[in-house]
């Protein structure tokens, strides 16, 4: 018996340890290449430089495009955690005639594949003539993200201990001294995974801002388009490099307040939190 | 996982003492309601009614209406398209399978067996589609490439010669890619039906007699399977619309209906066909959705 454990267990090892090589190797390698001294993306190693980072950061393609793409996610991520709270509000505690169809339609934008909402956004404003633009982007990147945060809160007010808020509302509390004094503070770690993972789903959309930007590029978009026309370039590696680790950063500063707010309240939910936020 | 299905199947609370009622009452809900579902109208709904329109002669911009399905008849009856639907179908299916086959072990592994590992693997998935999926597909050619990383590597220690072409710009280029991309949202469904899992029933199976093999036909997928069939409805569905991975590793034998799409509508300006395949690709999806719903309900009467 403890035998087969043991091959169970090297067995488990392997495995993840292949993953983890190929999930992890292709990024760390990009990270390996983006200070090598040569224009080809090659071995061996030509030895060390900050030239590509230098280039990268004076390109006005890189500068414009990581603009944009902060610009649209600065606007898409707090709107839709405001959007996004206030129908998963409302389909979860009221009863209503249309309240099925209302959340089907919601679970719908996060099934339908984003290439086709991308071309049916482009024909539609097409249709109005409507010159597409980085607010059509920033216009369907809501549409398609504040779901996201609905699903996500209301999976977590569908868990809460209701009393609270029928003591609250026994008492006489308005809806807004509901929301402010009940609801949010509890809701807070669900809130804070959602305004990440929204300003993630934005930042890193490419099919919808490809079909309805036109002319101005988001950052995927950007690096999409350069590849297209180019080979591999140590430029794209640094600037994907330096977007990566911030990246990192935000995702891992997430859980740690998560987690420091689960410390505090003596739960332990702060897993759930963030593997909601999986699309 | 927190999608829709559950969204309308729970019951919402009674309100107990919450107002006058009346009128003021039942429009309370739309207080809440009313903005995002106007969004959702506007900017999901009407597009769709409209893309579905112009598939079927609706005219936009220069081009007159003139309603007909021919659109759809023309996709139907051109060999090529049923090709690349054939190829796209293999692809995405292989993808699908592939990480079934890495994702249910590794979605295992964490659940029961990681110990300190399961938190950092679990954070580790989720940073991992943190990044972008561009930049991670470039990643990819990097390596692959013909003067890539893996080439440059086997020729400079002297394995070959002459760089290998078959690495990069095929299917199996494209599936692997597709693979990694979407492994998170493959893994993570599955690891959570997996941890409501009550592992006594491992031991308590195996001190009966049973082998792994009938723990992991009876207890272990069985028990999985809602976690299975939300990992492919949030998987695959993406798979087959997928065109940035394609376009950047599949070269000419790994061309994709997604890719087809964007070749009509923005290549060939061909609105009209490009509406009409995107709206195939809706209906396709709206099967997969229906039938993995459909078979997550049927094991959840089951079990």
């Amino acid at each position: 018996m403890s035998h087969r454990l043991r091959v169970g267990d090297a067995l488990a090892l392997a495995l993840m340890t292949v993953v983890l090589v190929v999930l992890v190797g292709p990024i760390i390698l990009l990270t390996v290449f983006s200070f090598n001294d040569s224009t080809i993306i090659a071995l061996p190693f030509e030895g060390f430089t900050l030239e590509w980072y230098r280039s990268a950061l004076s390109d006005p393609g890189v500068r414009e495009s990581l603009r944009n793409s902060i610009l649209v996610a600065g606007i898409v991520a707090p709107s839709c955690v405001v959007l996004g709270t206030a129908s998963a509000w409302g389909i979860t505690r009221f009863r209503f005639r249309g309240r099925g169809f209302w959340a089907g339609l919601v679970g719908a934008t996060l099934v339908v594949p984003w290439l086709v909402i991308g071309v049916s956004g482009l024909v539609f404003f097409v249709y109005l003539e409507v010159e597409l633009s980085l607010v059509t982007v920033t216009a369907m990147h809501v549409a398609v993200t504040f779901p996201l945060v609905t699903a996500l809160v209301s999976a977590r007010l569908v868990r809460f201990e209701r009393s609270q808020e029928e003591a609250a509302i026994d008492l006489g509390a308005s809806q807004l001294q509901l929301m402010t004094k009940v609801v949010l503070p509890q809701l807070a770690p669900a809130l804070a995974a959602s305004l990440i993972f929204a300003f993630a789903w934005s930042f890193n959309n490419f099919e919808i801002s490809f079909f309805t930007g036109g002319y101005e590029e988001t950052f995927p978009v950007w690096v999409y388009g350069v590849l297209r026309r180019s080979y591999n370039l140590p430029v794209v590696n640094a600037i994907a490099t330096l977007v990566s680790f911030v990246q990192v950063v935000a995702v891992y500063g997430l859980y740690l307040f998560v987690k420091w707010l689960a410390k505090r309240r003596g739960s332990n939910d702060e897993l759930t939190s963030l593997v909601g936020g999986i699309r | 996982m927190s999608l829709a299905p559950d969204l309308v199947s729970r019951p919402p609370v009674a309100r107990r003492g919450a107002g006058a009622g009346g009128r003021s009452k039942r429009l309370l809900p739309f207080a809440y309601l009313g903005i995002p579902m106007l969004i959702l109208v506007v900017l999901f709904l009407v597009p769709m009614v409209i893309l579905f329109l112009i598939s079927v002669g609706l005219g936009i911009g220069y081009t007159d209406t003139v309603w007909s399905f021919d659109t759809y008849t023309a996709l139907f009856r051109d060999p090529l398209y049923r090709e690349v639907a054939l190829t796209t179908i293999y692809i995405a299916t292989a993808a699908m399978i592939a990480q079934l086959v890495v994702g249910v072990p590794l979605a295992y592994v964490m659940a029961f067996k990681a110990g300190r590992f399961e938190l950092p693997l679990v954070l580790g998935l989720v940073v991992l589609d943190g990044l972008n999926p561009v930049v991670r597909i470039y990643a990819w050619r990097m390596l692959l490439g013909r003067e890539g990383i893996i080439n440059s590597f086997l020729e400079w220690v002297g394995i070959i010669d002459e760089p290998l072409d078959a690495l990069l710009f095929n299917e199996a280029a494209v599936i692997v890619v597709l693979s990694t991309s979407w492994i998170t949202y493959t893994v993570i469904p599955i690891y959570a039906s997996m941890k409501a899992i009550d592992a006594n029933l491992f031991q308590a199976a195996a001190d009966l007699g049973a082998g792994w093999w009938t723990i992991l036909r009876r207890i272990l997928l069985p028990l999985a399977a809602p976690g299975i069939f939300v990992a492919v409805l949030l998987v695959y569905i993406p798979l087959f619309t997928d065109f940035a991975t394609p376009t950047m590793v599949g070269g000419t034998s790994g061309y994709m209906l997604g890719q087809a799409v964007n070749d009509l509508v923005l290549a060939r300006g061909d609105l009209a066909s490009g509406a009409a395949l995107s709206f195939v690709l809706l209906v396709a999806s709206g099967l997969v959705a229906a039938v993995a719903y459909r078979l997550s309900r049927i094991n959840r009467l089951q079990s």
